[in-house]
């Protein structure tokens, strides 16, 4: 009716001697603590302590086995996809190798370029070049390497086409720029494709190793989750005198098996990874070395017969490249899986190099040219001999690319066939780490229900 | 109920943790690096030592262009063994247009260099072809002879007091001199070397042209591999002219177009061919094949097809010198 009197203040909450006052944040959190030190003081208190270990405990299980599944699927992959980064980049050699050779076979010859040599070098640095853009996609860290060599590849063939154009006219100028255009690719290319070849390996050699390591995060968690779950069950069993906790028991079991499960799953993931790094992976490096290397001599046996009379120095560069391509093909061999051997191919070229050098040592150097190119020397009339070192060289080609692709399927099946298997079990096993939670949750509850 | 609402934060905060590791994902590599360019070329021959520069014209006591007499009958261990082998081994050019170069057309090599050494191959086996060519370059002339691996060099030699201290060289068979070729739209000023201060000028490695260029200190010298290398260097840009013999220069402006040869000789350049040091038998029967070369038409032929187009009809021969005695 009438206002007489003003309002009396409207009374607060009673106040507990201590309780801070709740409407300012300081004050909020200060009674939030205050609450949960009184929720966990006591017998309750601990048991809702447990309640949270356990859960912790399951959740831990989980997240450590989903973890390391998953890290060791990505490792995997990722082993392979550098593997075949790295294969990439040797045949990216080869092509390179392959074209120069061809460049200077048809320096050779003298006369009109022979049309399939020319196809040889235009094929080899297409490939190179198609090849150069996929390493780019496939590897974003080769990026900077990459934009270097194929500036060094643009240098080389601008070269080559000057040599050829001036071959074409009749003037000797052309045999300066070939050999600029050799030594470019020599001391600007290789150098940058051998740093590509070193990074990549040593990325592959950290992704195995850390599939290996995957095993240790599961273990680790396996073995404090069951000690915390077994903590829990005696706590329980002492205060509560019953001695079996079914659901913290079958959270036990389940934390149990994944860990058991887990570390044996990761552990042949872990074999496999080793094997592979010993067994075909080891072949396909094996087999692609074998390649760049012999292309190479290939190459250097060209470069002799240039020289004409001066070329020691790529004879002993041919040597040094045969017996590395020797081992190589060797220890290519020795793996189980892999079935194509170019060895017999590698010596009948090996022989055909041996009757070039007798027919140039003794001063025969149009016979030498023809037993090296297969084509008469322009001017000469002898006719070339059906099996020279380009025909015999393209047998081995055949028979170790053949090794080489065998070899390298073989490595990524291998490395990539656990890997669907590996994430399906990282989901189970968060799937069961949540399962083990809820189940410590429920145990302890039940527990807990009775000090209501 | 209280006792959930006491779980829900550490519960909350766990779900975000395990979020985060879940999220978690492999970190990127590094970078691979490029490796620095090495300086290290192709397989290549050393070359050879470069020896000072004396321009006197008298060396221990003999006019340098006085190689020993023409003997046709004489013999001597090198003669012998080359006619026992059945073939000449000669250190040449493959890239010198006009003096030795080979032919892309028909892979052979020839040019006026080529033609004395078919010349004395006729005169030992009669048969001109009898001759296994090793192509050298311009360093590796002296050294190839010391160490017998050819057994005769004729590659625009010139002959030089200091040389004859390490091979013999037959009597003068071409009588050339130093020029310098430079890009045709140069104005005329530079018609001399010394026009062309602070500008680099190539020249090839252990040849007298890059010694001659120590005189001209204003000048930078670039050496290269051989006189096509020079070219190359000149087409690229890299150098600004190159310096050499003018029937070397001469091939090199056939081919190219857009260079031309400047000034007067600023040296003499007389050209011998080159044979081990000890081997005087050798020597004589060389210079005896020179002469009748010269004095029956072979030398004027060989001129007229090789150099007449670009440096003009066939001179007299040049008159050889001999009478040396050591």
């Amino acid at each position: 009716m009438t206002l007489t009197t003003a309002q009396a203040p409207t009374p607060r909450a009673a106040r507990v001697p201590g309780d801070p006052d709740r409407r300012t944040i300081t004050g909020r959190v200060r009674h939030g603590v205050a609450a949960l030190r009184h929720g966990f003081s006591g017998t309750p208190g601990r048991l809702r302590l447990l309640a949270v270990a356990g859960v912790l405990a399951g959740l831990l299980v989980g997240l450590a086995a989903g973890q390391a599944f998953r890290v060791s699927a990505h490792a995997l992959e990722a082993a392979d996809v550098n593997a075949t980064q790295v294969i990439r980049v040797q045949e990216i050699t080869t092509d390179l190798v392959r074209a120069d050779a061809a460049a200077t076979n048809a320096f050779l010859v003298g006369g009109l370029e022979p049309a399939d040599q020319r196809q040889i070098y235009t094929d080899g640095l297409a490939q190179a070049s198609e090849q150069l853009a996929q390493a780019a996609r496939a590897q974003p860290a080769d990026a900077d390497a990459l934009g270097a060599l194929n500036r060094a590849i643009t240098e080389y063939s601008g070269s080559v086409e000057q040599a050829r154009a001036n071959n074409r006219q009749g003037l000797p100028l052309g045999a300066a720029y070939l050999r600029v255009a050799s030594s470019t690719l020599r001391t600007d290319a290789l150098p940058v494709l051998d740093a590509l070849v070193k990074a990549n390996t040593g990325r592959v050699e950290s992704e195995l190793g850390a599939a290996q390591w995957a095993l240790v995060w599961v273990i680790a968690g396996g073995l404090i989750a069951l000690g915390v779950l077994i903590g829990i069950s005696l706590w329980l069993a002492r205060r509560t005198h019953r001695y079996l906790n079914l659901p913290i028991v079958l959270a036990a079991a389940i934390t149990l098996v994944a860990f058991v499960l887990g570390g044996l799953v990761l552990f042949s993931a872990g074999q496999t990874a080793r094997e592979v790094r010993d067994g075909p992976y080891a072949a396909a490096l094996a087999a692609s070395t074998a390649r760049v290397d012999a292309f190479d001599a290939k190459a250097n046996e060209s470069l002799t017969l240039v020289a004409r009379g001066s070329g020691s120095a790529f004879e002993t560069a041919w040597q040094e490249r045969a017996a590395q391509v020797e081992a190589q093909i060797s220890s290519a061999a020795l793996v189980d899986n892999v079935q194509t051997d170019s060895r017999e191919e590698w010596d009948a070229y090996a022989a055909v190099h041996a009757d070039i050098r007798k027919a140039d040592d003794g001063g025969d150097w149009e016979g030498a040219v023809a037993l090296a190119t297969g084509e008469r020397p322009a001017g000469t009339q002898a006719t070339p001999p059906q099996t020279n070192a380009n025909t015999t060289f393209a047998d081995f080609d055949t028979a170790s690319a053949a090794q080489l692709s065998e070899a390298s399927k073989a490595a990524t099946s291998r490395l990539t066939s656990p890997v669907n298997g590996l994430r399906f079990f990282g989901w189970l096993a968060v799937l069961a780490g949540l399962i083990a939670a809820l189940a410590a949750w429920w145990g302890v509850a039940a527990r807990l229900e009775e000090y209501r | 109920m209280r006792r959930l609402r006491t779980a829900t934060g550490p519960a909350a905060a766990l779900a975000l943790l395990s979020l985060a590791l879940v999220a978690c994902s492999g970190g990127a590599y590094e970078a691979t690096p490029i490796p620095e360019p090495s300086t290290a070329a192709a397989p290549s021959t050393a070359s050879a030592p470069t020896t000072t520069t004396t321009t006197t014209a008298t060396c221990a006591g003999q006019s340098y262009l006085a190689s020993y007499a023409p003997d046709a009958q004489a013999t001597g261990p090198l003669l012998t063994k080359i006619k026992e082998r059945g073939r000449l081994i000669a250190g040449v050019s493959a890239d010198t247009l006009l003096f030795g170069a080979r032919n892309p057309v028909n892979g052979k090599i020839e040019g006026f260099d080529i033609d004395r050494l078919r010349a004395i191959s006729q005169a030992i086996f009669g048969d001109p072809d009898e001759i296994e060519f090793k192509v050298i370059t311009t360093a590796q002339r002296i050294p190839a002879l010391q160490n017998g691996s050819v057994d005769i060099v004729a590659r625009t030699m010139s002959i030089t007091c200091d040389r004859w201290t390490q091979v013999a060289f037959s009597g003068q068979y071409y009588e050339a001199g130093q020029k310098v070729l430079v890009q045709r739209e140069i104005p005329q000023l530079q018609n001399r070397i010394q026009d062309l201060a602070g500008k680099k000028v190539c020249a090839p490695k252990g040849s007298t042209s890059l010694t001659k260029l120590a005189d001209f200190p204003e000048v930078k010298a670039v050496p290269a591999d051989t006189h096509t290398g020079c070219l190359v260097l000149f087409q690229q840009g890299q150098v600004d002219a190159i310096t050499g013999d003018d029937t070397v220069l001469a091939g090199l402006v056939a081919q190219d177009p857009y260079a031309k040869v400047v000034g007067a000789a600023f040296s003499s350049e007389p050209y011998g061919l080159a044979m081990p040091l000890k081997e005087k038998g050798f020597v004589q029967f060389v210079n005896a094949v020179l002469e009748k070369e010269k004095s029956d038409g072979a030398w004027r032929a060989s001129y007229d097809e090789w150099l007449a187009s670009a440096l003009g009809s066939a001179p007299t021969p040049p008159k050889a010198q001999f009478g040396r005695t050591r």
